[in-house]
């Protein structure tokens, strides 16, 4: 094997040098033969004639020769790439053009495809994740809501589908000890087994046992990759070793390799990638027959041979027994399975095939581009081609030439566009959302290298093979009479031209259309009310440890206290502090409140979220009161209990009544007063994202009243909100050193990322539709510009016949006219036929909306004007002495 | 004397099968064989040459440029390691086809 090798290596690059051992081995044999002959008596002449009689055809043997060491394919190509250079250069405006139009493309294919790789064809990083799948309750107005910890247990318990079940649920905590100030860690607590099922096992030590669930027993901890390293110094020796969680001593029981990937959640959630700090050990205790408080998330390793399905019909079955021997009410709802790659990308699947698509056409409308551009080049080689021909050279070898220069063409542009993509990755990773599933997988690897490669030659043999098949029809006689200058383009050829800069027009038409829904889209979005305001508006999270906060009153004292210094500082108009922040991921609900004075129909639970904050709250996030009052100091402990509710809650439970002063209790029985909550105001209704239908019901509890210990704190400044940062920090610390000040960042970064997926859709979109319009320009341009050439001769004549400027320049207009008009109408009806598919990805506009359409419809025309003024100029300047002078 | 056209294949034993008593030039092989098959067979040198170049990239022969008996540069070919096996298992494959085409031509 490696000898043929370096056999055929030999023969390929040393060419010469072998043919012409070749050449003295045979004169060696005929000079033998000749001395043969004259041994048997023959004159020396009659011996050389004889012997090379014998030889036969000197050439052919050469030939043979070759063919027998195995390069001749290799040695041919070789000429073709080298002759196909010589060509290209000779004409480097041309190669430049195609060289770079097939790089943007080709480059903006792998980018692309690098985010389709790495988001939705690499394999999640567990063992056989298609088995994994993801647990939820069900219900109309919910449709993924986290379970119960005791329907989780009799879930476990019961069920045959998984071959291992878990749950987790999102719990920070705060790291302190040593000198440096203590930090919040994304923490999750996880039941036993919860990396058995995932498949993966710790680098030190071992994940947590069923005893670990026990309260009581909790005060374990298994460590990331990243947190033993940067906090521990990789200590071999941690196992055992006790550190200080929410000022409690914790036992490091493991730490997981690096790798260890969070498998996503939608409740509290955090970000994919390795963004979990430790694990802690689930545990709660109660009363199982009070199942109402949903807060963990349930995932299971599916049996061999099991489907999402079966395993949703199994739990479902179970959940139905439980209601039975709970006496519990689960009317409406239901059990969801689904598989852990469709809950991860499922909903980014549509927006990136549609950008693949996009990227895709653009690709297209380079090819069409590029199978004008080489048709135009090849009437005008028509001279060589002939002469090639006339020489006896095959068709097939005129072809194979032909498409050999289109492969470097489109090869060339492939290691471009490949560069292209290795910075374009960079710049659309950076410009993700922080919430997009994955981004932190997306890189130029293999596949992408394998896909650039196998795109670049598809590309090739696309735009090359219609042009060299036809330039190889092309008659040697006729070829070579025209002498090059006015040749016979041929109707089929001048028709095909025509049709790809059709389509070139019409498939360009597609992206601005979808491009100009994006942009709707996105400025839908922006322009939305959110209900509050997003600008001058600093945020933190801060979260009170029980060990050291252990009454209501402890906590209520020290939000008290924090929030009268905020409100103190200078450039603070208001400061306070809410359960949750808008627009950050929410999801909890209570459920199975009395109305008074109303009886709920049965199976109808009255359901809203509900949230705490302090009396200044409100005002530092902007939402408005619309009737009422906001908390007051004097809402506290021992004060009667106080509500407000927003709007939507208002007009759901109370529609047309005036909703101050009506009750509510959460009592199953209330009898006193202090059974019952007074709902003291209003205020405006904030979606959950801002492109939601419509406001849920919410209410809010006096922060004072409930004692709520993991809050976030909202600072509207008059100047610039960063300068306030370590005001807050101050403040905080001045009342506990030891309380981390975490997720500090502006109201204005949360809402941006809010609106970073429609904004980043429409910005490729955008781009691949410019791209894409510049490339059809120049299609219309190359064949407008080689008509008007063509017809130089004939706009003489008719400028000799008494034609004005102004009727050759309608004549040139007239056929951009015929271009764009088809193409466009073309694209409308594509666009039109395709709407269904980004129905998803774009909110307050119809994919027909006839604004979009319109402008589109006008602006290809003007693409298509702009693309013939040249020609026309040129047209328009016919001079019939040339028109003579040239016959 | 009348000559045969060699069977499709057989070159290549042929050429082997000469090689084994040591290296020798290409007009060599061919007078070898010639000499041998008491002038029945003969080697078209346009399929001679061509032959060897075959046999050389398979890697069962290999060239070396030596000095002919009447000192002229004159370009060598020999056995390889690899070409002995595949000359024994040629010409094992040889005996086996002959002996069968004989058996059916007598038995028949």
């Amino acid at each position: 094997m490696l000898s043929d090798l370096r056999f055929r290596a030999r023969a390929l690059f040393k060419r010469s040098a072998v043919d012409n051992e070749l050449e003295e081995e045979l004169r060696f044999h005929v000079e033998h033969e000749v001395e043969k002959y004259m041994r048997s008596g023959m004159s020396e002449a009659e011996a050389r004639r004889r012997a090379r009689l014998a030889f036969g055809g000197h050439q052919q043997m050469k030939e043979d020769c070759r063919e027998a060491r195995g390069t001749e394919f290799l040695a041919l190509t070789l000429q073709d790439v080298k002759y196909g250079l010589r060509q290209l250069l000779a004409n480097p405006t041309f190669a430049l053009v195609m060289i770079l139009t097939l790089a943007l493309s080709i480059g903006a294919n792998s980018a692309i495809f690098s985010v389709i790789d790495g988001v939705l064809l690499k394999r999640l990083p567990y063992e056989q994740p298609e088995k994994l799948a993801r647990i939820f309750l069900h219900s109309a107005e919910y449709p993924k809501f986290p379970l119960n910890p005791w329907d989780f247990l009799d879930f476990r318990a019961r069920n045959h589908s998984f071959s291992s079940i878990a749950a987790f649920t999102r719990g920070d905590v705060q790291l302190s000890g040593g000198d440096s100030e203590p930090v919040r860690l994304n923490g999750f607590g996880i039941t036993s087994g919860y990396f058995r099922v995932l498949g993966l096992r710790p680098q030190l030590g071992r994940e947590f046992d069923f005893k670990a669930e026990i309260p009581g027993n909790g005060l374990q901890v298994i460590l990331s990759d990243r947190l033993w390293r940067t906090r521990f110094g990789a200590d071999p020796n941690i196992l055992g070793k006790k550190i200080t969680l929410n000022t409690q001593p914790f036992t490091v029981i493991g730490v997981m390799p690096s790798g260890t990937q969070h498998p996503g959640n939608d409740y509290h959630s955090v970000t994919y990638g390795e963004s979990v700090d430790v694990w802690w050990p689930f545990s709660f205790a109660g009363d199982p027959n009070r199942r109402g408080s949903h807060f963990i998330e349930g995932i299971g390793r599916l049996n061999h041979g099991v489907s999402a399905e079966r395993a949703r019909a199994e739990l479902n079955a179970i959940m139905l027994q439980i209601a039975r021997e709970h006496g519990s009410d689960h009317t409406g709802w239901s059990v969801l399975v689904i598989p852990l790659y469709n809950e991860v990308v499922g909903a980014r699947r549509q927006m990136l095939l549609v950008l693949l698509g996009a990227v895709g056409i653009v690709l297209l409308i380079a090819c069409a581009n590029a199978a004008n551009l080489l048709m135009a080049r090849a009437s005008s080689r028509q001279r060589e081609i002939s002469v090639r021909l006339a020489m006896g050279a095959p068709r097939m070898r005129v072809v194979r030439q032909l498409l050999t220069e289109s492969l470097i063409l489109s090869c060339t542009g492939g290691v471009l566009g490949l560069l292209l993509a290795f910075g374009g990755v960079r710049l659309l990773v950076s410009l993700l959302p922080a919430d997009f599933p994955r981004a932190n997988d997306i890189h130029v690897s293999g596949p992408v290298l394998a896909f650039t490669i196998l795109v670049s030659l598809l590309t090739g043999i696309l735009f090359g093979l219609t042009p060299a098949l036809q330039a190889s029809r092309t008659d040697p006689k006729k070829g070579l009479q025209n002498s090059g200058r006015t040749t016979t383009a041929g109707k089929q050829q001048a028709w095909l031209r025509s049709a790809l800069v059709i389509a070139e027009m019409g498939l360009a038409s597609v992206l601005l259309i979808g491009a100009g829904l994006m942009l709707r889209t996105f400025l839908n979005l922006v322009h939305l009310d959110p209900g509050f305001r997003e600008d001058h508006l600093l945020t933190a999270s801060l979260s009170l440890p029980h060990a050291q906060y252990k009454t209501g009153d402890q906590t209520a004292q020290f939000f008290g206290r924090l929030s009268a210094s905020l409100n103190a500082l200078p450039g603070v108009t208001s400061a306070g502090a809410g359960s949750d922040l808008p627009w950050t991921g929410y999801d909890e609900n209570t459920g199975g409140f009395t109305i008074e004075g109303k009886k709920a129909a049965p199976g109808q639970e009255s359901h809203a979220r509900y949230h705490m904050a302090t009396p200044e709250y409100f005002a530092a996030m902007g939402i408005p009161l619309l009737e009422g009052r906001f908390f007051t100091e004097a809402d506290k402990k021992g004060a009667p209990w106080v509500l407000i509710i927003n709007r939507a809650m208002a007009d759901l439970y109370w529609p047309h009544e005036d909703v101050l002063g009506k009750r509510i209790s959460f009592d199953d029985n209330p009898k006193k007063d202090s059974d019952w909550m007074t709902i003291v105001g209003v205020v405006g209704d904030v979606k959950d994202q801002p492109n939601s239908l419509r406001a849920e019901p919410a209410f809010w509890w006096s922060e004072y009243q409930v004692s709520e210990p993991d809050m976030s704190i909202a600072i509207r400044t008059q100047a610039d909100p960063r300068g306030i940062a370590d005001g807050l920090r101050n403040a905080v610390h001045q009342i506990d050193p030891a309380l981390a000040v975490a997720d500090v960042k502006l109201m204005n970064q949360v809402a941006d990322g809010q609106v970073s997926t429609p904004r980043l859709t429409f910005a490729l979109v955008g781009l691949f539709a410019g791209l894409a319009i510049l490339l059809a320009a120049i299609g219309a341009y190359g064949v407008i510009a080689y008509t008007v050439s063509q017809r130089t001769q004939e706009f003489g004549l008719r400028v000799a016949l008494g034609a004005k400027q102004r009727d050759l320049v309608r004549m040139v207009l007239g056929q951009s006219a015929r271009l764009a008009v088809p193409g466009t109408v073309l694209g409308v009806v594509l666009a039109l036929s395709l709407g269904r598919v980004v129905q998803s990805l774009i909110y307050g506009v119809s994919p027909s909306d006839p604004l979009i359409l319109s402008l589109v419809v006008v602006l290809m025309l003007m693409v298509a004007l702009v693309a013939s003024l040249v020609p026309a100029r040129r047209a328009s300047q016919a001079d019939p002495m040339v028109m003579l002078r040239a016959e | 004397m009348e000559r045969i056209e060699l069977p499709q294949g057989t070159l290549d034993l042929l050429i082997l099968r000469t090689l084994l008593s040591g290296a020798q030039h290409g007009w060599a092989i061919s007078e070898r064989v010639q000499q041998v098959s008491s002038e029945v067979l003969s080697i078209q040198q346009g399929s001679l040459y061509p032959a060897l170049h075959r046999l050389e990239r398979r890697g069962w022969i290999k060239a070396k440029w030596g000095t002919s008996e009447n000192n002229r540069r004159a370009k060598y070919y020999e056995l390889t390691k690899a070409g002995t096996t595949q000359l024994e298992h040629e010409t094992e494959t040889w005996r086996k086809l002959t002996a069968a085409v004989q058996q059916v031509l007598e038995g028949a």
